[in-house]
């Protein structure tokens, strides 16, 4: 025979969190909860909802809606106080909507979801516990492989992430509008399938921002390290400050400063050792004469991302030369680069990328 | 006298007119997400993109055999921008064939393949299509410069 409690207890949970169960009712919930996982995800749920609502600040209303209420509610109202509750009624009903609203808000916010995290080799820690196989983590766990360990994390259904040996890396946010992780050290091989702008890492140095890609992304504690595209678009951005890295590119980043510049791999090496100098402002050697010497048509990504990191004389020599590179298409003016217009700079740079 | 001045008037328009051709890019260049395994992404130029009519043959050589195989083009977010996805195995030596046609002008485009995309210096356009000895050509070329 099937007693109370070899059932579910879903309408018991609310009372039990609540304190309104006899003592015998309340020990016999619990003792199902021992047994029943669903039970126990319920009970859990909840909890973070009361938890949620808890966490709710109280918001005085103003004294005007008492007046409003206190009219509504005497018999010889005025006409005219009708307005005035109607606006409290109003009020009251905002008021209600924004509570409902903060909770649907924060439930959503809520970071709940599992990421599956899959061994590779050798024994990969989830907050520091090692895992088996598979295994998974949440928003807030951190993701470690040691010197002999990789592993491979399914990024909700958008794709995956690839940890190289000692790598620390942590999930951020798991929602299905948007995807964080922040990379602490290490590498990642991140393989993604998604509209731009939902998977985001980020690194002490910015955030790589998926734009439809595959990458890798290493970075030391500091951020110093190297963003490499191997499919579609990335976007490094520090501070406002956006680098575009496309398939075939690299972005060097480096702690505490603007991103770097992004160079084909194939470039020459000339030209990324003058890039170099030119980010770390070691003038000698004439850095931007070398990289503008040594530019082929297809670097015209790297002199697109220069026309915004030189003063205006530099400015003037890199779009010379990009026009004798790769001509200057309508819709595109020299003074309307020179001065930095966004849309014209974003008009060349989507006709430069037919060349990229 | 009247012919003279009635063909001086056509000048600038002739020369203002676009001829109608193909640009190839990396699918980074269709600014499409969805397009970002393709081989290679192309648009036509010099015509009304929703007149121009394009289709692409991969023609191989594989183990000295002649082999043809029709490419499904891709239509990107952009008109007139199409992508290719490789319908060619790893063996051999191939090229992809892109033909168009707009009113009333035909272009034509050979692009050789290499093991990591297209080859963009070694592509050959054409104010018409291919012919079938510049194909054989093409292969040919990419055979010989594979073995050198």
């Amino acid at each position: 025979m099937k007693t109370l409690f070899s059932r579910h207890v879903s309408s018991k949970l609310l009372p039990l969190i609540d304190g309104e169960l006899s003592p015998r009712e309340a020990q016999q919930v619990q003792a199902h909860l021992t047994t029943c996982t669903r039970c126990r995800v319920d009970y859990e749920k909840v909890r973070s909802a009361i938890a949620a609502l808890d966490e709710l600040q109280t918001a005085h209303a103003p004294d005007s809606i008492w007046a409003a209420i206190e009219a509504a509610h005497t018999p010889q109202t005025a006409p005219a106080s009708v307005g005035s509750f109607r606006w409290a009624y109003g009020f009251a009903a905002a008021v209600a909507v924004i509570l409902v609203a903060a909770v649907v808000w924060h439930f959503a916010g809520r970071t709940d979801a599992r990421w599956e995290v899959r061994r590779i080799e050798g024994s990969p820690a989830i907050a520091a516990r090692h895992i088996g196989d598979v295994a998974s983590a949440r928003a807030g766990e951190w993701i470690e492989t040691d010197s002999a360990s990789r592993a491979a994390v399914q990024v909700g259904n958008i794709g995956s992430v690839e940890l190289s040996p000692n790598t620390r890396l942590r999930i951020v946010t798991a929602r299905a509008d948007e995807h964080r992780l922040a990379l602490a050290r290490g590498e990642i091989r991140a393989s993604i399938s998604a509209p731009p702008r939902l998977f985001f890492v980020d690194t002490p140095a910015g955030t790589a921002i998926d734009l439809g890609c595959e990458y890798v992304l290493n970075s030391d504690e500091e951020g110093n390290g190297l963003l490499r595209v191997t499919r579609g678009w990335v976007a490094f951005e520090w501070k406002g400050i956006e680098s575009l890295v496309p398939a075939g590119a690299s972005c060097p980043m480096r702690s505490r400063s603007v991103p770097g510049i992004p160079y084909f791999d194939d470039a020459s090496d000339r030209l990324k050792q003058a890039l170099a100098d030119f980010l770390s402002g070691n003038v000698k050697g004439n850095p931007l004469d070398v990289v503008l010497s040594e530019s082929r048509t297809r670097d015209t990504l790297t002199l697109w991302h220069l026309l915004s990191r030189v003063d205006p004389g530099g400015r003037e020599r890199v779009y010379d030369r990009m026009a004798a590179l790769a001509g200057v298409p309508a819709g595109v003016s020299r003074e309307a680069v020179l001065r930095l217009d966004t849309e014209t700079l974003a008009r060349w740079r989507e006709e430069l990328a037919w060349k990229w | 006298m009247w012919r003279l001045i009635f063909f001086m008037s056509l000048v600038p328009t002739i020369a203002a007119a676009e001829t109608f051709t193909f640009a190839l890019g990396n699918p980074v260049a269709s600014q499409d997400f969805r397009v970002k395994t393709a081989v290679f992404v192309f648009r036509t130029e010099g015509c009304e993109p929703t007149h121009a009519r394009v289709d692409a043959i991969a023609e191989g050589l594989v183990n000295g055999v002649r082999r043809s195989v029709d490419v499904k083009l891709a239509e990107t977010a952009k008109p007139g921008v199409y992508a290719v996805y490789p319908v060619w195995g790893p063996v051999g030596d191939w090229v992809v064939n892109l033909r168009g046609a707009c009113d009333g002008a035909s272009a034509g485009a050979v692009v050789p393949m290499g093991p990591s995309g297209f080859i963009r210096e070694s592509a050959r356009f054409f104010p018409r299509l291919a012919s079938a000895a510049e194909v054989d050509a093409a292969l040919q070329a990419l055979s010989q410069g594979r073995q050198k």
